[in-house]
This record gives C-alpha cells, structure tokens and sequence, in this order.
C-alpha cells in the first residue's frame, strides 16, 4: 500500500498503479480543465497516447497520469489548463 | 548517454518480442527498447501479480513464456521506461533519441503497435468517456474496474473481451453496444471457421456476457453523452443505425463510463520521421509498406528497417507475433523456419482483413457531429471550425486545416483527431500519410528541446 494525496486529501493506492488508476479506485475521474474552455478531462486513451488526463504531479504540470506509477508520499494536483 | 547496437528493437508487445527473441537466437546482439515500465505490451499487460494475470489473460502461458524467454535471454538487452521521440538516418547510421539517450544502429526492428480508434460524437470529451482499450488496460494493467455502470460499444471482436473481461471480474455491463448486425459476419463464414481457436475465444466471452445476462445491442452507436452537474459522465444516447450509420431512432441510457472503440490506428509515427514508405489500407490506416520479409522501404540502402506488427497493419496479436518472428529472422539474415512461419502470418493476415470487412466503418458518423462538437481534444477545435475551413478557405488536405485551427498541433500531436480530420476532409490518400509524418513524436518540453541544442 502506498499513501500519496490529491488536492491536498490523503488517498491510497496499491504499489505499482499508475496514478490515473489510484485516482480512479477512488473515484476521481477529473485530472485536468482545459486551457480554453475549462472543462473537465479525465483518462481517455489509458496508454499515453491522447494526453488528456494530464496533471501536476510534485510540481511539475502536463504529466500523463496514466503511464506515470504512483510513489509513497507524492503530490499530484488537478491541472487547470493546458 | 549514448548506446551502440547490432540490432535495435522498438516495442515490447507481441510483435517486438518475438523479433527480439528470433534475432538474439540467430545470433545477432538485441537491444529492445519500450516506453513501458514492464514489457508485454498492449496485449500482454501486466500488473506484477501473477495470480491476478493470470485470471484476466487469455494466452497468459504464450506470453510469459515468451517474456521470459526475453528477458533471460543474454543476447539481449531490455530497456525499460524508454520513449524513442525522434529518429533519423544520419551518416547511414539510424539514431534514435529518447529525453536523456542517444541509440544508434544499423539494423532496425519497428514494433510500436497501435492504440484505439476513436470516433468523435458530441460530448466525447466529458470525463467517463473513454477508449474501450482504456477500460481494458486499467482491468488488465492496473486490477481497476473503470465504473460502476459500464456500457461497451463501438464495433469489431475487441469489446467481447473488454465487456467479458470487467463482468468476470465483478463489475456491471449495462450493454455491450456494437454497430455492425448480428450476423455481419455471415458471409465471410468459410475464413472465420479456418481459424478455430479465435472462433472458441470468441464463444467464450459470448458465454461469459450471457451468464451474467449482459444485453447484447446490434446495429446501433452510442451518439451522445451527456454530463451531470459533477460534470461527469451521467447517460449517453444511443441510436438505432442504418448501414451507412445514420441515426434512426434514439433512447437514453445511464451510465458514468462509456467505453468506446471503434478498431485500432497504427502508431506510424516513427517510421514517418524515417521517411519509411507508408500507404493507405483497405481500412482506411496509414500503415507501413513492408516486403515479404518485413523489410521496409528505408530512404537510404545502407541501413535496414524492418517493420513488424499492426504497425503493418491491424491484425491482432497472432499476427504480430508471427510478423516480429518473420522481421527478427530477417533482420539477422536467417532462413531457419522461415517458410512455416510465412504460412502463419499469410492465415494470420487473410484473417484480420475478413474481420476488417466484417467491422468496417462508414461515413455516416459524420451525421452524429453537432456544429460544437470537439474534433481535435487537444486544441479544443470544434467540427463549425473545420468546416469554416473546407467551406470559406477550400483547404481539403489536414494540414491546411492544421494550420487555420491548430487541429493536430496539440501535445497528442494529432494522433487522436488525424484521421476524422481527413475523413471529414475528404483528404486523399496522399494527405493522410503527409499528415502523420511528425519528426517529433513523443511531445517534450520546449526547455529539454532547448537543452538539446534543437532550438
Ligand atoms: C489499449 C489497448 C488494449 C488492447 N488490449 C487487447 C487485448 O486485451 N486483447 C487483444 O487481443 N488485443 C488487444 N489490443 C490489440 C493489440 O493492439 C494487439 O493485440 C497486439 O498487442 C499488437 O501487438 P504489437 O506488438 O503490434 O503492438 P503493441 O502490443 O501495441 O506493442 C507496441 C509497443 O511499442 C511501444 N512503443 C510505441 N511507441 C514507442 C516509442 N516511440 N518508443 C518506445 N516504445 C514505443 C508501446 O509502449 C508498446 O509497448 C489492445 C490494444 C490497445 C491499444
Ligand atoms: S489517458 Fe491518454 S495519455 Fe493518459
């Protein structure tokens, strides 16, 4: 088990998941709002393909949530924008 | 850092494999190179936990065999986490770049597969909305069941094993929804029953969604989905179609995923960087030329390039794995089993193209657009903007409309909108292998491009 949050709330996921799918088990399907419109994204493709379901990730925006695993005390954040 | 290979293999699923396994056995040095932390690739996903593969994977024996065989093998050198974003041939020498590495060779193997087709219809952006390849690799990769409601649809043998795959594992099907008619497959009934064993997976899942009285809808689309005040997915339209896909009637369903795909698109990008030769297929994909042997038609003689996979073509993993045997074997010179493996891949290929025919998809999805609807995801171009661009400007090439929409410029790097873009433009064969060629691939910051003295 890992512990990483999101948006500041603490949730769990298992080792090895890739963060679109942590967020998912918990049911957080938002990972994004877009740049112009600002509507909600979330994972589409699941393979790194698409780029929707970026997000920040310790800092760091447009990470494909999907294809990046989740690691004990990270801190990943709904992007807005981009 | 940079690295120097006999051989070079791009991809670890099916088809990168076993051109790394034939080419290694033939004696030749192998890196093998893929963007995944674990090899298998779309088709041999795995979490790491055996017990759990092995309940969702159909062929999980072939596979793991065929992994370890890999990985144990000393001839050959996987790396892992590894995304080649350029490629080119320089000095008769083909360099390949991730963010970090430099990879050079004279010999290599192209095996980087496909990802879903999608069509777009209003609402395919709302979140719940996704690639039915998506709902099957958080299953199959990541042991997560994408909804609570599900509903599968699109068309072609590939919902079977998604919609049986998350009901075997506890979750709800609310429909399994497939465009084509019940008996599509009717008249192509002498090909289908050569090939057993994909007729007995295919009962299997039947079996499996009628157990769990999953309702089975033909002729129809899911053509709308429609968001709750949470902005999620809440219900979809479907409509009953006409073979051209027209809409003729319409009911509401409830569900918070709609898994969708309509067949796969290969992942050319990297054969376009290297100016491979590429042409449109019977299914309306860019695809790379390949000779009997998997040879690609390289711009310069003095390297080889091989090409193998649905890279090649749509054709599944039996295909593949028979397409890298082929290309690993000629990339090392060898004849050993070359012939029995040809037979393969020529049943393997008559094969994909009658289920090609059977699920073939029309023009009539165009009629499901609304002026609003999102065509390219990326940069938030809508279908008015599109057409503005063919009716006021006469720009009938994707990249004309590029150009006047940013369609396609986005990070995705026009991988999802592409080829509607084309469709709707009625682009002719030419555009669309113009349109996938993208010396950048792999989208990375303009900071690391800087770094690298590219800008
Ligand atoms: C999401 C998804 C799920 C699927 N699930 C199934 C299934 O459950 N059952 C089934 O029968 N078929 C499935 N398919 C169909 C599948 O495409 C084929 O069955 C088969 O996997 C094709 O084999 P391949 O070796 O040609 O390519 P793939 O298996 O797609 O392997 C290609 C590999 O190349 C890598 N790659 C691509 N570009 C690069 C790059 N630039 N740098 C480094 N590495 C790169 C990819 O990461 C991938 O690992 C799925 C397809 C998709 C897209
Ligand atoms: S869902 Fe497509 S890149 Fe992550």
């Amino acid at each position: 088990m890992i512990t990483f949050t999101f948006n500041g709330l603490e949730l769990t996921a298992r080792t090895g998941q890739s963060v679109a799918a942590a967020l998912l088990s918990h049911n957080e399907r938002i990972t994004r709002l877009t740049r112009i419109s600002g509507k909600p994204r979330g994972i589409f493709c699941g393979i790194g393909v698409c780029f929707d379901c970026l997000i920040i990730i310790d800092g760091k925006p447009n990470q494909r949530s999907c294809i990046t695993e989740v690691k004990e005390g990270m801190v990943v954040v709904t992007q807005d924008g981009a | 850092m940079e690295h120097k290979h006999q051989v070079i293999v791009v991809g670890g699923g099916p088809a990168g494999l076993n051109a790394a396994k034939y080419a290694a056995n033939a004696g030749c040095e192998v890196a093998l190179l893929d963007s995944a932390t674990r090899l298998g690739g779309q088709y041999w996903r795995n979490t790491g936990n055996e017990i759990e593969d092995q309940a969702t994977h159909h062929d999980f024996d072939q596979g793991s065999l065929l992994m370890d065989a890999v990985t144990a093998n000393p001839r050959i050198t996987h790396y892992p986490n590894t995304t080649i974003w350029s490629a080119a041939i320089l000095d008769d020498e083909i360099t390949l770049r991730t963010q970090d590495d430099v990879f050079s060779t004279t010999r290599l193997i192209l095996a980087t597969g496909a990802y879903d087709r999608s069509l777009p219809f209003p609402g395919w952006d709302i979140p719940g909305v996704m690639t039915a390849g998506a709902a099957q690799s958080l299953l199959k990769g990541e042991g997560v069941i994408a909804g609570k409601r599900i509903v599968v649809a699109g068309s072609g043998p590939f919902l079977l094993p998604v919609a049986s795959g998350i009901t075997s594992h506890g979750g709800k099907v609310v429909g399994v929804i497939e465009a084509a008619g019940r008996f599509a497959w009717l008249p192509e009934i002498l090909t289908l029953l050569q090939n057993p064993t994909k007729i007995s997976e295919g009962l299997g899942y039947l079996l499996t969604l009628r157990k769990a009285k999953v309702a089975m809808r033909f002729k129809q689309a899911v053509v709308a989905a429609h968001a709750g005040a949470d902005g999620l997915l809440d219900s979809i339209t479907v409509a009953n179609i006409d073979a051209e896909f027209r809409i003729k009637s319409t009911y509401s369903l409830q569900c918070d995923v709609a898994a969708i795909g309509w067949g796969f698109t290969p992942d050319t990008s990297l054969a376009g960087a290297l100016g491979l030769k590429e042409e449109v297929a019977a299914d309306g994909s860019v695809v790379v030329v390949v000779d009997d042997n998997q040879c690609a038609t390289s711009p310069q003689p003095e390297v080889q390039v091989f090409a193998a996979g649905e890279i090649t073509g749509i054709g599944g993993s039996g295909l593949s794995l028979a397409e890298g045997a082929i290309a690993g074997l000629s990339a090392a010179a060898s004849r050993t089993n070359l012939r029995q493996l040809k037979k393969l891949r020529r049943r393997a290929h008559r094969f994909a193209l009658t289920l090609q025919r059977v699920y073939s998809i029309p023009a009539g999805w165009q009629s499901w657009l609304t002026p609003e609807t999102i065509i390219c995801r990326c940069e938030e171009v809508n279908y008015e903007a599109i057409q503005d661009v063919s009716e006021k400007f006469g720009a009938d090439d994707a990249r004309s409309a590029k150009l006047m929409t940013r369609c396609g410029m986005g990070m995705c790097q026009g991988r999802i909108c592409s080829r509607n873009v084309a469709d709707l433009l009625n682009s002719p064969d030419s555009d669309r292998i113009k349109g996938v060629y993208r010396p950048i691939i792999a989208p990375i910051t303009l900071g690391e491009l800087a770094q690298d003295g590219l800008l």
